[in-house]
């Protein structure tokens, strides 16, 4: 494998050398490293688990389906260039729109232009791209059954709970015929109003389910587009040629490249146009993905050689030792942030952690970089001081971490200082000598790394007097059924995280801190910052009140993109952790993985949380 | 025979009844999570939900929903695992397609599987009764023992990292795309899953054959046959193995009918897409119709096998007649 690998770069470096030696300076690709870069080949990765929704774009909410569709098989108005933050990676750019849209003076109506000469994937390869297309995908988004599992919210809710897009909550009822906030004067003009500002909007406007669909696609498909999905990017489902639309949905035979739980397999668009597009360099002629069982067998078939990249799933340990300390390997190891925050979640309502001070001096004594280490290390994140990760709110607050401790180890003296301060130590000793400091119910999954943690957590709060009763157990019918629901009075919920949907602080805040995301039928809202005194009464709490950052995150929901939007959210993330006080944050997760020695042009894409398959190359074209 | 195959066929349906109400009771009554809840995607809201309890139908009474999927259980097509309520919640792909889509590879990983163990187990447990104590027969129950010692999912790891992984002999797991199942079988693919699933019966059969035939060859009639002169040859393989075999007929139908359910242990360690591995990945997902889609699927196997293994013992012993 080193052979093949120093094969590669001496490869490179000679073309690198004959192309200097033309004297014709070829710039490479813009801002993508790697010099020469040679299109062709078919890139074979392996994954541990299909999709959830069968790749209709309406449904699937998770990060590999979505890279799947900004990459290779949808483009939507607005999209993002698929390279890292550095390189301008998480700023939203016209993909189907000619340019960013307008927006009217009270920041309700967006005005899209729509390019000239973008045709659909075959079967409709002779079908322009026209505004009625995203009409489509809007309208989908108010059809209950074409949405389940989605994030239709993003387009049906506004704050009061009435619709965003303005009557799109008519049509999904079916009191009106179409949606009247969804206008087209012309084939290449798309005007959305919106029933209150919300500066963000364009963002949402870039995610897969905006994605345009011809007419007669998606009719008789409500359950299963993504089977006979037409695609617009540069790349489609094999055999989507051989899609049948003449025919009752019925009889329709779906599309042969995507085979639920065995493989996907992509293949040229002939219909796409680099000309259009300046967002995707698509050097691949394909991609194929073989879903198998364990992460171990896909790790076993890289190494092996049969596969070029595990799409998901971390390196085992020993392979990241290998890598991360042999030079010659160096290179194919490849860490990113993923826009994601794990974080220890505490009760607010619930005693002791109903005291700000308390709150406090678990921020203060949380060993966060024990944390990491059970976690597997440095390589898999940066100490987190805040909520917002810094790739999202562009740096400001890269510095700001109100109870920093050296290397992140805590600190027991500021701990205790704080405790002081706090109703249930009543001697002043800084240790918590309260009832309600012992048998604290904390919560948590029980797989590792969350068991190691648990155990360095309870050691941690031990200095200051906080004695937690652990209760461990399956992830999803145990710790998330006790955490999300207030009546169940969780305390301590240590092993959550969150990870963007977009570029953008809204993603972060009222999910998981806001009112609407508390009980069991919301998410994901533990702490319940923002219950009312009527949930709070039901559930039982001796607390009647709890503070509320709703009315901050509105106000910030409703800015226009820009630096004032932006200085909102970082103001909203220093309310939270110097008067709320809800979480310990403790990482900002990184993306941490192994590209085969053929994978040349090794591009992140910060919006996709991902390897860059638009950009993505395979050395000598894959001969 | 008439009379008793009607019989049967009602018992069949009786089974069925009886299998999907228990396996409808336990996920309505476990402490699982909400389907809609998983239906209905990482964000959500309690509006979400009664819209998704609605479009699936869990609002309505549990006699109710037991109902729309008591339709499916008409071994009849339109009823039969029917797409209007046996669809995945997760990717909505109907129960029954994906069913016939991944039966071929349980059905080559069954019978291969099947006859491995028939030609591993019979000659082990014949040698071992014939020779009773000696050096062969402690051997075959040595092999017998491990067999049965051996936990399947230990035994499939522990092949796949040696022939595959260390030696190089094996082939990678699973298909690969666009493989077809008799490329793959061809490949090589199914040998380590088969001597995998196979040793486990193997041991079984080689056990239960050794016991019947020592118990038939001390019955009167070896002896009268022995006496007449007939050679030991044909003592044991016409007279004493018929009668023994009777109930490794029994075990074979009744094992083979199981495993068309799904082997999901050696499925899913191999990474076949067979019934196994779609039934346990259902379980993991909480994805109820599937679950309630391949239990009758597999219960419809067995209760089948069983009915042509009892018609197979009336072929076997004349004095078995059913009316």
């Amino acid at each position: 494998m080193i052979r093949r690998y120093l094969r590669v770069v001496a490869l490179v470096g000679v073309l690198a050398v004959v192309a200097a030696a033309c004297g014709e300076e070829e710039a490479p690709p813009e801002a993508t490293p790697g010099g020469q870069i040679q299109a062709g080949g078919v890139i074979k990765m392996g994954i541990s688990a299909d999709v959830d929704e069968a790749f209709d774009p309406a449904k699937e909410y998770s990060q590999i389906s979505w890279s799947i569709y900004n990459c290779c098989l949808l483009r939507t108005l607005l999209q993002y260039n698929g390279l890292d933050a550095a390189n301008g990676g998480s700023e939203v750019q016209p993909d189907l729109a000619t340019d960013l849209p307008e927006l009217s003076d009270d920041g309700l109506v967006y005005t899209f232009h729509i390019k000239d000469g973008v045709f659909f994937s075959p079967p409709f390869e002779d079908v322009e791209i026209t505004s009625a297309d995203f009409v489509r995908a809007i309208e989908r988004e108010a059809c209950t059954v074409c949405h389940e599992g989605g994030y239709a919210f993003y387009y049906t809710d506004s704050s009061t709970g009435d619709s965003l897009i303005e009557g799109i909550q008519e049509f999904a009822e079916g009191k009106a015929d179409s949606i009247s906030g969804v206008q087209t004067p012309d084939d290449k003009t798309l005007v959305i109003t919106l029933t209150e500002p919300t500066g963000d909007f364009p963002l949402r406007m870039a995610m897969p389910a905006m994605a345009p669909i011809p007419e007669g696609a998606a009719e008789g498909h409500d359950k299963d587009y993504g089977r006979y999905l037409v695609a617009s990017g540069p790349y489609m489902w094999e055999g989507s040629d051989q899609l049948d639309f003449s025919v009752p949905a019925k009889q329709q035979d779906p599309v042969s490249g995507y085979d639920p739980g065995r493989s996907w397999v992509l293949v040229r668009n002939p219909s796409w146009d680099p000309d259009t597009d300046d967002l995707r360099s698509a050097y691949l002629d394909g991609v194929e993905v073989s879903i198998n069982e364990s992460s171990d067998v896909n790790f076993n078939k890289w190494e092996s050689g049969e596969i070029d990249y595990v799409y998901d799933g971390v390196p085992p340990a020993e392979l990241l030792q290998q890598y991360s300390t042999d030079p010659e390997l160096k290179d194919q190891l490849h860490v990113n942030p993923t826009d994601g925050l794990r974080y220890l979640s505490m009760n607010i309502a619930e005693p002791p952690f109903d005291d700000v001070h308390v709150r406090k001096a678990m921020n203060y004594v949380i060993d966060k970089d024990a944390l990491r280490r059970a976690r597997g290390g440095e390589l898999y994140g940066g100490i987190a001081g805040h909520i917002i990760p810094d790739t999202i709110l562009g740096g400001v607050l890269a510095d700001y971490d109100p109870y920093a401790s050296e290397g992140g180890q805590g600190d027991i003296e500021a701990a205790k200082e704080e405790m002081k301060q706090s109703k249930y130590d009543t001697d002043g000793d800084g240790v918590c000598d309260a009832p309600e400091c012992k048998g604290v119910p904390l919560i948590a999954d029980r797989e590792d790394p969350y068991a190691s943690q648990n155990a360095i957590i309870a050691d941690n709060a031990a200095n200051i007097g906080i004695d937690f009763k652990v209760s461990e157990g399956d992830r999803y019918t145990f710790m998330y059924e006790k955490c999300l629901d207030p009546a169940a009075h969780a305390a301590f919920c240590p092993s959550v995280g969150w990870f963007k949907d977009y570029g953008d602080a809204y993603t972060f805040g009222p999910p998981i801190l806001g009112s609407v995301g508390i009980g069991p039928e919301g998410c994901c809202n533990y702490s319940l910052v923002g219950a009312s005194p009527a949930v709070l009464r039901k559930d039982g709490y001796k607390v009647t009140s709890v503070p509320s950052l709703d009315d901050q995150m509105a106000e910030c929901a409703r800015l226009p993109l820009g630096d004032e939007r932006t200085n909102c959210w970082a103001d909203w993330d220093r309310t939270t952790m110097e008067e709320v006080v809800p979480f310990v944050p403790w990482i900002f997760d990184n993306e941490v993985r192994l590209a085969g020695p053929r994978i040349v042009n090794y591009t992140y894409s910060s919006n996709q949380g991902t390897m860059a398959l638009q950009h993505v190359a395979l050395a000598g074209g894959g001969a | 025979m008439t009379r008793y195959l009607v019989r049967r066929i009602l018992f069949l349906i009786l089974v069925l009844v009886f299998v999907s109400f228990l396996t409808f009771f336990i996920f309505l009554k476990l402490p699982a999570s909400d389907p809609a809840r998983l239906v209905a995607g990482r964000q959500t809201t309690p509006e979400i939900l009664a819209e998704i309890r609605t479009n699936l139908g869990l609002d309505k009474p549990w006699y109710v929903q037991y109902g729309r999927f008591a339709k499916g259980l008409v071994p009849w097509p339109g009823f039969f695992l029917n797409e209007q309520v046996y669809y995945s919640y997760g990717n909505f792909i109907a129960v029954k397609e994906e069913i016939y889509r991944r039966l071929p590879v349980t059905i080559a990983l069954t019978l291969g599987a099947a006859v491995l163990w028939l030609i591993i187990g019979l000659p082990i447990g014949i040698v071992s009764a014939i020779r009773k104590r000696s050096l062969a027969d402690r051997a075959g129950m040595l092999f017998a023992l491990f067999g049965v010692s051996a936990p399947v999912f230990w035994l499939g790891y522990v092949m796949l990292f040696v022939f595959w992984f260390k030696l190089g002999w094996a082939p990678s797991p699973g298909l690969d795309i666009k493989e077809s199942l008799g490329h793959a079988i061809l490949a090589g693919k199914f040998i380590l899953p088969w001597v995998t699933l196979s040793l486990l019966f193997a041991a079984f059969y080689a056990r239960m054959v050794r016991g019947t035939l020592i118990e038939t060859m001390s019955e009167d009639y070896i002896r009268t046959a022995r006496a007449k002169g007939l050679s030991e040859r044909r003592v044991i393989f016409k007279h004493g193995l018929r009668a023994a075999l009777t109930p490794v007929v029994t075990m074979f139908g009744l094992d083979v009918g199981s495993l068309l359910g799904g082997a999901i242990i050696t499925e899913t360690i191999f990474d076949l897409d067979g019934v196994g591995k779609y039934t346990i990945d259902a379980i993991y997902d909480q994805d109820f119709p599937v679950v309630m889609g391949v239990t009758i699927f597999a219960a419809f196997f067995i209760v089948v096998a069983n009915l042509v293994v009892d018609v197979l013992y009336a072929v076997l012993d004349p004095r078995v007649r059913y009316t």
